[in-house]
């Protein structure tokens, strides 16, 4: 192995530490100084527009899953439902609580408080989550109403109701990316730099590229990666890098790394027996343990729908129109929408029909997450669909995002294991 | 040769032992929270049954929730796939299989080489599952081995609703102090469980023909509300087969795999 390939290999671990460490000391800089910082979710996070204005990104989603990752979450969780939250709430928004109470403590640094929360109602629980900001902090929140898929009938590419509907999206989410401007000019006292804001715009849209040409690199047997564990820091720098040389920078290691590895015949499980999908997130205060009980038994999550829902909503073929940049930055929020936050979480069959054909999929696993109804209605029924429909067995398991009291290991691995039996027997029968 | 097939349930413990594809003995003790001193116990138990001593086995498979602890296991599988395996021999036209145990419940649709195509497990709350039961006898003063005849003396089974194991305990407490017979209440108990367990041949879209089994098998009240609740029939293995068949499953394939095993080396 020549020396730049061993320089490469491991790059995309390496590098994502060191990312994530330097936001974290920026978090934590900000938590000292008072630098105004904004609060976004993965679902739009607008990172391209916020770093115009300088602020500093917090993604409490991330910072949340980082304390289940350290083993704290449990700590935090608890804090909240002390403080008076119900146990069915999202692991998500109780863990972030916790941090909150401890007025910004974490294992990796100190969350610092919000100057401005820009929210969106993809998610119901966001609103409600913003919500207690904004009575914590007295800060302010800015909502955006987020126009999403209204069933595939109604927007079908290509069709004149489609190019309507579009349209009067657009403008919509244009006015209200206006108004968000005028908030952010108040709040930072620095005016609009538009030139800044395409830069921005222009990093993001080679990070995207980078972002699914890394994905597609899973199509490769063996798979060069897992997607929930590599997938996790793609996610975050996707997210929090969002736009700056840095993440695109990021990206290009990743790409080459995987490359080298599919080069190299380097499978991300050794021995890759089975190839997944999982539907969901992992469960990350068993983070470890999720993925060993798959691959212990050859299976490799080649994509998950969390890398598209959460993984920056980057449109598949989409780029800004750097001539156009707000209008351009309004539509890929649109087409995000549609495709990448409610049409990835509710019409999930169309999705995992392409990736199934074209990641060589064998199986799918769904993991249904107790404190999030959002996420887990409508498993079944896709689960259902796509054993009729394309004969591809799918694993039903319930846990949580951050939770630990909600993990039951023998529940979960005895159905893993009959899963894989059951598996091996199918894959013989229909002779892959 | 001689192989055992063990089955490390959260509550009991069965064993058979297989020679040729004759069971020529089984046994059936409480686990007890060491899953390695229960198999030893059981397979001990089974041999001694059998008048056979612990070196004529020549292979151990282990299934069920302890299948891992079991230490001199040669092969560990899910009680799934053993008892798909088993019911299959028995039944080879059976499609779907409902098993109900101490605390777990499964429906499975197997195909017609008895290959598990699909399963539903109930989830990690155990008001589905016979553990529930127990301990409803338990809190009145009874036995699991009372259950099927206090069940069968019953005039109006109690309505317990709850979908929580916790909660149903506290509805039973109440139809108690109200006055209910235990006899209703434990038939009451059943008529929720099996509605729970339904649910699960409901959700896995079962086909013809339905197998029962699991400890739950000796009580008669259990099949009538399943197969009115599921307008079905179902058919109980006899000689309580359906209690031993993840264990005799697990023995099959035990043999199977001896037998794939010495065709190899002959070719």
């Amino acid at each position: 192995m020549s020396t730049s390939a061993q320089e490469i290999l491991g790059v995309s671990r390496r590098e994502g530490r060191r990312l994530m460490e330097l936001w974290w000391q920026r978090m934590t800089e900000a938590a000292q100084t008072g630098h105004p910082t904004a609060y976004v979710f993965v679902m739009a996070p607008l990172s391209e527009l916020l770093l115009t204005f300088d602020f500093v990104i917090n993604a409490p989603e991330i910072t949340s899953l980082q304390t289940a990752i350290r083993g704290q979450s449990q700590a935090y969780i608890q804090l909240a439902e002390d403080y008076g939250f119900s146990p069915d709430i999202c692991g998500y928004v109780k863990a972030d609580v916790g941090v909150q109470l401890k007025e910004g403590e974490h294992p990796y640094g100190r969350v610092p408080r919000p100057a401005l929360v820009v929210t969106n109602n993809v998610c119901n629980t966001y609103l409600k989550w913003a919500e207690f900001w904004e009575h914590y902090y007295g800060c302010p929140v800015f909502t955006f109403d987020l126009p999403g898929w209204r069933g595939r009938e109604s927007l079908r590419e290509g069709t004149e109701a489609f190019r309507e509907t579009f349209e009067n999206d657009c403008r919509y989410v244009l006015g209200q990316l206006r108004e968000l401007i005028e908030v952010c000019e108040r709040i930072t006292g620095k005016s609009f730099d538009i030139d800044r804001f395409r830069e921005h715009l222009r990093e993001a849209n080679r990070m995207a590229e980078l972002y699914h040409a890394v994905c597609d690199t899973n199509r490769h047997i063996p798979a060069p990666f897992n997607a929930p564990l590599e997938g996790v820091t793609y996610q975050g720098i996707a997210n929090l890098y969002r736009g700056t040389p840095e993440g695109t920078r990021y990206f290009e290691l990743a790409l080459e790394e995987m490359r080298e590895r599919v080069r190299l015949g380097m499978a991300a499980v050794p021995d890759e027996r089975f190839r997944l999908v999982l539907v969901g997130t992992a469960c990350y205060s068993h983070f470890r343990r999720f993925v060993e009980l798959f691959s212990s038994w050859g299976g490799v999550f080649v994509h998950s729908t969390y890398m598209v829902f959460a993984g920056g909503g980057f449109v598949p073929g989409f780029g800004y129109d750097l001539g156009r940049p707000l209008e351009s930055f309004a539509e890929q929020m649109v087409r995000a929408t549609y495709w990448g936050w409610t049409g990835a979480m509710f019409y999930q069959q169309e999705w995992l029909d392409r990736v199934v054909r074209d990641w060589k999929v064998d199986g799918i696993c769904f993991h249904g997450v107790k404190s999030c109804r959002t996420t887990s209605t409508g498993l079944p029924d896709v689960r259902e669909w796509m054993r009729v429909q394309r004969n591809v067995p799918g694993l039903f398991i319930q846990s949580d995002l951050v939770d630990p009291r909600l993990w039951s290991d023998a529940q979960i691995k005895n159905r893993v294991d009959a899963f894989f039996e059951a598996l091996a027997a199918h894959k013989a029968a229909v002779g892959r | 040769m001689l192989v055992a097939g063990i089955d490390v349930g959260a509550t009991y413990t069965k064993v058979v032992l297989c020679d040729d594809g004759q069971v020529v003995g089984r046994s059936l003790l409480p686990t007890g929270f060491n899953f390695a001193r229960a198999a030893e116990r059981g397979l001990s138990a089974a041999l001694e049954s059998a008048g056979l001593r612990r070196e004529d086995v020549g292979y151990v498979a282990a299934t069920g929730y302890g299948r891992h602890m079991v230490p001199f296991r040669d092969l560990a599988l899910t009680d799934l796939t053993a008892q798909a395996w088993a019911i299959h021999r028995l039944y080879p036209d059976a499609r779907t299989i409902l098993d109900i145990g101490g605390q777990n419940v499964k429906a499975i649709r197997v195909d017609e080489r008895g290959r598990v195509r699909a399963f539903r497990l109930n989830d990690k709350c155990a008001a589905g599952s016979g553990a529930f039961l127990e301990k409803t006898m338990r809190y009145m003063g009874y036995t699991a081995a009372d259950i099927a005849r206090l069940a069968e003396a019953a005039q109006d089974p109690a309505v317990v609703s709850s979908v929580c194991a916790v909660f149903a305990e506290s509805e039973v407490i109440n139809h108690l102090v109200a006055g209910r017979s235990p006899e209703d209440v434990c038939a009451g108990a059943i008529v929720a469980l099996a509605g729970r367990a339904g649910q699960l041949v409901k959700r896995l879209r079962g086909e013809p023909r339905y197998v029962l089994t699991g400890g739950l098998t000796r009580v008669p009240l259990m099949r009538r509300c399943l197969e009115q609740d599921l307008r079905v029939s179902f058919v109980v293995p006899p000689d309580e087969e359906g209690v031993y068949a993840a264990a005799l499953g697990a023995a099959q394939l035990a043999q199977e795999r001896l037998r794939r095993t010495a065709q190899r080396a002959t070719a």
